[in-house]
């Protein structure tokens, strides 16, 4: 490109639109590069494939092999009647570049059925994540935040929620007591979709 | 569509604003030399984008900010690409920095009426600097810990108020939480802040005065769009070329975790403070008190650069500033590759770079492993590696008899200056060199090349022949002929393979069918072809009791050799029974070491401790003597050969 033609030359329009296209691409191009390289970066959550929390160190102690988790309780200490009792659930978490070593990582309610086998669910609720208590004149579990109301079953006892409550897997051991497979679940939806999946 | 841009127009008035932007009219058309302003604010829009992003990410306190830099650098989607823009777009601003100043000093662009907008610039460049200061500390590595610690302490030796005001910088009187926050602060806060103000006042003000042309009538003038556009896109474009291509092929590097324990001897400030850096090196500047070099001379420059305009009115005063600021830089090139090439040429110095970046590797390797970065931070893993602190403990405690793998634990030699001449020599090993201690190889010496190993206990002036050593040195000279002859080299092997076998170290894997031929020939003392005596001559029986008789006192027990409660309780005291007894040499270490150092220092030494990729110390050694070799001559030749021993 040379400075010397001049705007006055029958050339110049069609000089000047391809000049002033190639400058508006470039620079374009400009600022395409790092943003697109900082958005990729900023979508990072969505687009990196996770390394799942190595097997080896963490499931070893706190989890079976089937991913159960041990209570802090057994079968003949929960109130015969059914009365719901909540226990912490203690794992090891991952949190970005950090490992937490056997640290509560939920809660849920337990309670014991006529046939001697156990029920549990996750306090989390499943219309908003609100944490859902146990309300024991009613002999229900009501969620605070949006009334969200369930029986002992779990079942909904309004519309509000999408879903019963989430029922999680249980074991019955004599010796070692009650184990629960804890996950966590989608909110909102009316089926149950763990979040890990 | 015309019409939707009319309205909006009416609205705002953006053609106005686009006009008034777009067709500056540049006197003698456009040139490249105008280009330099236009890819400092290109770099600065990088710098913006990135940062941001970085900041997503970033998690500024002790215990986090080197852990989230590592997460950006090594498990985010694209990190290291951004994090290698923002690190080397910072550089490549501070040299665009330095030619937007030499061309405006060149043309005289800041004389009148451009005086203002010449001190805006300056300004513009004192908060780059403060950005790159503050930046350099963020990831709160080794490196910019303790570069920082140097610039703060500079702060603290300004007149009068310093100490008051590099508390103020650093949040305390110590480094901590604070200083991180505040720094993030300053960095991703208020300096850029800064900056775009005065930026948008310098743009303006530039604007306002048109652009300084030496000949108006050098060609026809033409408009800022597009012809001058083209000119500063192409420019923005090989800019962004030479930051990609450093943060794709080379990246932004991330020493080990801060830890003030833990000295960092390679510490350096970035390149382009170097030439400051040397400059506080000349003792005669230090004369003159800290705040002299670091602060008065600088300031002075400074304030000389500041007073162009008005130097420039005397007559010749352009002229002299030209002269000054050629020499300026001068002098900065000069200081820095005067710098660079002494730490190229200086071993200790390069020593402890690789010892940096050994450090780094391992610190980047663990925190990836399965257990990840405990909460403590990434400090604790490396202080709590005996691969790590293994070396530094052996360094400190066992070196000044021992070698390992001929250098000192952390690849450096062992040097004692000759009291007359002051001339560095390495100091002969006094005891063996433990660099292969316990495994295969240490046993394949043990019995084919005892002599050699225990060599270095002669420099202790003991004499091998007569003195603690006499029971094995008589064996070895009876049995080496038999142990070296060709026949025998695969019953050598199966020997070396039994005794290796003691130990147990962690990850040794081990040959049944030779382990058994070598307890048959340790047994019988019979090999393919001749007799040895047997350990158990002299040695309790590998596999029985320990047994004090009269004659074994000071015969080392075999059982467990070199496995980890055998080294320990060797290196807590060598004079038991069990040892050397009564003809021990070595200093007992039970009350030299803390309980922590001894575990990790066994640990080491067997073995046992996280798989690692990293390099050993001694790839580095061999430069290190080649050096030494070629400034003393070869009178050294002797140790080099003689890979040291210990009292074994």
């Amino acid at each position: 490109m040379s400075d010397s033609q001049t705007s006055g030359s029958s050339e110049a329009p069609r000089r000047n639109f391809f000049v002033r296209a190639f400058t508006a691409a470039l620079g374009a191009f400009l600022g395409l590069v790092p943003a697109m390289f900082g958005l990729l970066f900023f979508f990072d959550p969505l687009l990196r494939k996770r390394k799942k929390g190595s097997a080896g160190a963490a499931a070893g102690e706190k989890k079976d092999a089937e991913g159960f988790t041990r209570l802090d309780v057994k079968l003949d200490t929960l109130p015969s009647d059914g009365t719901p009792m909540a226990f912490k659930v203690r794992d090891d978490k991952y949190d970005a570049w950090n490992l937490y070593k056997d640290v509560e990582v939920g809660t849920v309610w337990v309670r014991r059925t006529a046939d001697d086998d156990v029920v549990a669910f996750s306090t989390i609720c499943p219309h908003l994540g609100c944490a859902v208590d146990f309300r024991a004149g009613r002999q229900d579990f009501f969620c605070p935040c949006h009334t969200s109301a369930f029986d002992l079953e779990g079942e909904r006892m309004n519309d509000i929620p999408p879903r019963g409550m989430d029922r999680l897997a249980t074991k019955v051991n004599d010796q070692t007591g009650i184990w629960v497979k804890y996950q966590t679940f989608l909110a909102g939806r009316k089926e149950q979709i763990a979040t890990d999946e | 569509m015309n019409r939707l841009l009319e309205w909006l127009d009416d609205r705002t008035g953006y053609r106005n604003l686009l006009n008034e932007t777009l067709y500056e009219p540049i006197p003698g058309g456009a040139r490249w030399r105008y280009v330099w302003g236009s890819t400092l604010v290109f770099t600065f829009v990088i710098q913006m984008i990135t940062g941001i992003c970085l900041w997503a990410a970033y998690s500024p306190s002790v215990q986090t900010a080197w852990e989230s830099v590592f997460y950006i650098q090594h498990e985010m989607y694209l990190g290291s690409v951004v994090r290698g823009m923002h690190h080397y777009a910072a550089q490549v601003m501070i040299v665009l920095l330095a030619l937007h100043l030499m061309q405006v000093i060149i043309d005289g662009a800041y004389r009148a009426p451009r005086e203002i907008n010449f001190w805006l610039g300056l300004i513009l460049m004192q908060i780059i600097l403060g950005l790159s200061l503050t930046g350099y500390l963020l990831p709160w590595d080794q490196k910019g810990y303790y570069a920082t610690q140097v610039t703060t302490k500079i702060v603290g030796s300004a007149p009068v108020v310093g100490q008051e005001l590099q508390n103020l910088v650093q949040g305390g009187s110590e480094y901590g939480h604070h200083t991180l926050t505040r720094f993030f602060a300053m960095h991703a806060g208020l300096l850029p802040a800064l900056l775009i103000f005065f930026l948008v006042v310098h743009i303006y003000v530039f604007r306002r005065h048109g652009i300084t042309v030496k000949n108006p009538n050098r060609g026809p003038s033409s408009d800022f769009w597009p012809d001058q556009v083209l000119r500063d896109s192409v420019a923005c474009l090989g800019v962004l070329a030479v930051v990609m291509g450093l943060a794709i092929f080379k990246g932004a590097a991330l020493s080990g975790p801060a830890d003030p324990s833990e000295a960092y001897s390679a510490a350096r400030p970035e390149w382009y403070f170097m030439f400051l850096f040397r400059f506080l090196r000349f003792e005669m500047v230090e004369h003159f008190g800290q705040a002299f070099g670091a602060i008065y001379v600088p300031g002075a420059v400074m304030l000389l650069i500041a007073l162009m305009p008005i130097i420039a009115l005397v007559r010749g005063g352009h002229r002299f500033n030209v002269i000054f600021a050629w020499s300026l830089m001068g002098v900065i090139v000069g200081l820095t590759v005067l710098s660079l090439i002494e730490d190229v040429r200086d071993v200790e110095h390069q020593a402890a770079l690789a010892e940096a970046d050994r450090d780094a590797l391992r610190a980047v390797e663990l925190a990836s492993g399965p257990n990840r970065i405990p909460i403590e931070g990434a400090g604790k893993l490396l202080r709590e590696d005996p691969f790590t602190q293994g070396p530094r403990i052996f360094a400190k405690h066992c070196a000044a008899c021992h070698r390992y793998d001929g250098h000192n634990g952390r690849g450096r030699m062992v040097m004692t200056a000759d009291d007359d001449t002051g001339i560095e020599r390495p100091t002969l090993p006094t005891a063996a060199d433990l660099g292969n201690f316990g495994d295969r190889q240490w046993w394949r010496r043990i019995l084919t090349d005892y002599r050699n190993l225990m060599q270095p206990l002669e420099n202790a002036g003991y004499d091998v022949e007569s003195s603690i050593e006499y029971g094995m040195i008589s064996w070895f000279e009876e049995s080496v002929e038999v142990l070296t002859a060709e026949a025998n080299q695969a019953d050598v092997d199966a020997m070396v393979e039994y005794l290796v076998a003691q130990s147990g170290r962690p990850g040794l894997e081990l040959n049944a069918e030779l382990m058994e031929r070598g307890e048959e020939i340790l047994s019988t003392g019979s090999l393919t072809e001749g007799e040895i005596s047997t350990c158990d001559d002299c040695h309790s029986e590998i596999g029985g009791e320990f047994e004090l008789g009269t004659d074994n006192v000071g015969i080392p027990e075999l059982n467990g050799y070199a496995s980890y409660t055998w080294l320990k309780a060797f290196i807590d005291n060598p004079g038991t029974e069990q040892f050397y007894g009564e003809n021990n040499c070595m200093p007992a270490f039970a009350d030299k070491l803390s309980s922590s150092d001894m575990d990790l220092l066994v640990r080491w030494m067997i073995g046992d401790y996280a798989a690692t990729e990293v390099k050993p110390y001694n790839s580095k050694v061999e430069l290190l003597q080649i050096e030494i070799d070629d400034s003393s001559g070869n009178e050294v030749a002797n140790a080099d050969e003689q890979p040291a021993a210990d009292s074994e």
